[in-house]
């Protein structure tokens, strides 16, 4: 990549500039007096080297970070960063691209941002997941070893994603789990590009990685819950729910806590900061949030139309049966029960006077 | 007929005013707390009515189920304290199967439960087997009270820390939430039961005693 004066960049006027640094400012909570000192670290001609993993994943987050319909966004995070090893992206393959990442490895050691893409599987050793011969586990460990800052991208990096879901066949997890270093994790599926730009921003600008909450996602983006930033809110308190999509009420835009909306448990900015740049985000567009910046989502967020995830009965093959069916046979078993104790008292006792009436007959 | 022997009662005294205000205190907040609860898990068809005459319904029956959960913690609160200060019939001691006396009065107990044999278990306190399940409830109210207060409180940085900690994520704690609140229906069928049957079976008189404190017991049985 060219390293041409930033405001000369092609595409990204001056406007766009300020307007995508004002935006990550904002995203990061911080006032807008900040704005001069956060483009000053994105205007500092130094650049850090960021080394891009990808392990098991679909590449959604690099999609939807380049194809994002604000092109000058994802410029602006190629430009911000001097990316010197992207699968995705680098032209060279096989031996080539190996080279390139140890000649990255040795001349930024210990200055470099590690991002990673995917989860790690750990199971017989990692052999699951496999580039140029060596492990997912031996890459991520070998190379985050000598990073200045890790960052986790997307949900499979961060908690493991759609391969960890149960059964987990390759043993998948987030990088977190396979580092002893401290990791930032950016999850969704895929994450707000804007949640990545505001976190590698946060520390070219104050040196020092931003707060992060308890799963280690920065807490400017994931410390609140989309429930109570929700534009539908209002319908939920009233009682104004859709009941089916498409019926009267998701026409009028109430509620969509009924048709298994993880609003209420699920953590992400989505509501504030949104998507592309029409100012779009599930909700927004009639479907329920589905829970993807929470650890193993797709187990416990599914079904996705659903409030709750389904019982696990170990017996017969593993059923999976509904929290209120279980709660219900429960209630009407304990129901049944009484009803049955009741009765056994009653004809306990009719027995106990017949056997009476039996006695005083043959004493008289 | 058989001529009836007479027996004679004594009235004894055996739940202090503090265990009788927790009793009831949850008792009713429980009622609160499930019916307001089943609401707000799947609220039913209220939609015309909410827009025909706006009403805050969702927010109303959250905040009665809130103001209900704190009632419930503070008895839970004054149980905790008489589990360990209460009277002699109050403690844990008494009424968990902890030791050889207790663990017989609870096969007792339960064989009488289930028409094994017609010797009611007479017991100042708790019998042994109530004691048991009542403990398992109370257990059951704290995760109640924890997974509800990480719900009601995600922001609150210690009650996040403990939430994650504890639950992993907001929604497992939602989940188990929602799994134990089936427990309390549960409770609530056979606990109103036994003690209608209990009445039946022997004039211990603990509807009233749930009240007034006191009990009945034959004068002659001494509890070993």
């Amino acid at each position: 990549m060219s390293r041409i004066p930033f405001l000369r960049m092609e595409g990204l006027s001056r406007r766009d500039f300020l307007k995508i640094c004002t935006i990550a400012t904002a995203t990061m909570g911080l006032p807008v007096e900040m704005v001069d000192k956060v483009a000053a670290a994105v205007k500092s001609p130094e650049r850090p080297p960021v080394i891009w993993l990808h392990f098991m994943e679909c590449t959604g987050c690099t999609e939807s970070l380049l194809r994002s319909s604000h092109p000058p966004l994802a410029r602006l995070i190629l430009e911000l960063i001097s990316l010197e090893y992207h699968e995705t992206l680098m032209s060279g393959a096989g031996k080539q691209a190996e080279e390139a990442l140890k000649k990255a490895l040795e001349k930024y050691k210990g200055k470099f941002i590690c991002v990673v893409e995917g989860g790690i599987s750990t199971k017989d050793g990692g052999i699951y997941c496999k580039i140029g011969g060596r492990t997912a586990l031996e890459i991520v460990k070998e190379v985050a070893s000598e990073a200045a800052a890790v960052i986790a991208i997307g949900t499979c990096a961060a908690f493991g994603g759609v391969q960890a879901a149960h059964p987990n066949p390759t043993g998948a997890v987030g990088v977190g789990q396979v580092l002893d270093r401290p990791v930032i994790n950016i999850p969704g599926c895929p994450p707000n590009p804007y949640n990545f730009l505001s976190t590698v921003l946060y520390i070219l600008t104050f040196k020092h990685p931003p707060e992060l909450d308890e799963l280690s996602r920065p807490k400017f983006a994931y410390g609140r819950r989309i429930h109570d930033h929700c534009e539908r809110r209002p319908h939920f308190d009233e009682g104004r729910f859709v009941e089916a999509f498409g019926d009267p009420a998701h026409q009028k835009g109430y509620c969509l806590y009924k048709v298994g909306c993880k609003g209420p448990v699920t953590y992400s900015n989505c509501s504030v900061v949104r998507f592309c740049d029409v100012g779009a985000w599930p909700v927004g567009v009639g479907h329920p949030c589905i829970g993807c910046t929470e650890p193993n989502f797709w187990d416990r967020m599914t079904p996705f139309y659903e409030h709750l995830p389904k019982i696990y009965i170990p017996a017969g093959g593993g059923i999976r049966a509904e929290a209120e069916k279980v709660g219900k046979v429960a209630v009407g078993g304990a129901a049944a029960v009484v009803a049955a104790h009741a009765a056994a008292g009653v004809i306990k006792k009719a027995v106990k006077s017949f056997g009476r009436k039996g006695n005083q007959e043959s004493e008289e | 007929m058989a001529k009836k022997k007479e027996i004679l009662y004594r009235r004894v005294f055996v739940w202090s005013w503090a265990l009788r205000i927790f009793h009831w205190t949850f008792a009713l907040s429980c009622a609160v707390l499930i019916l307001t609860g089943i609401y707000i898990h799947y609220p039913p068809i209220t939609t015309k009515w909410a827009e025909f005459k706006p009403q805050y319904l969702m927010g109303t029956l959250r905040y009665y189920h809130f103001t209900a959960a704190y009632f419930f913690m503070a008895a839970l609160a004054v149980r905790l304290y008489l589990l360990f200060f209460g009277n002699r019939y109050e403690r844990f001691t008494d009424f968990l199967p902890i030791n050889r006396r207790n663990l017989r009065s609870f096969w007792r107990s339960l064989k009488f439960y289930l028409y094994l044999t017609d010797e009611h278990e007479w017991r100042m306190g708790h019998t042994v087997l109530a004691g048991t399940i009542y403990f398992l409830l109370f257990l059951a109210a704290v995760v109640m009270s924890i997974t509800g207060l990480y719900l009601l409180y995600p922001d609150i940085s210690w009650i996040s820390k403990m939430g994650v900690a504890l639950f992993g994520s907001a929604q497992m704690a939602r989940f188990i939430h929602y799994i134990l609140h089936w427990c309390f229906i549960f409770f609530v069928i056979v606990h109103l039961y036994i003690a209608i049957w209990n009445d039946f079976k022997a004039p211990e008189a603990i509807i009233s005693g749930a009240f007034s404190g006191s009990k009945f017991m034959p004068a002659d049985v001494k509890e070993d």
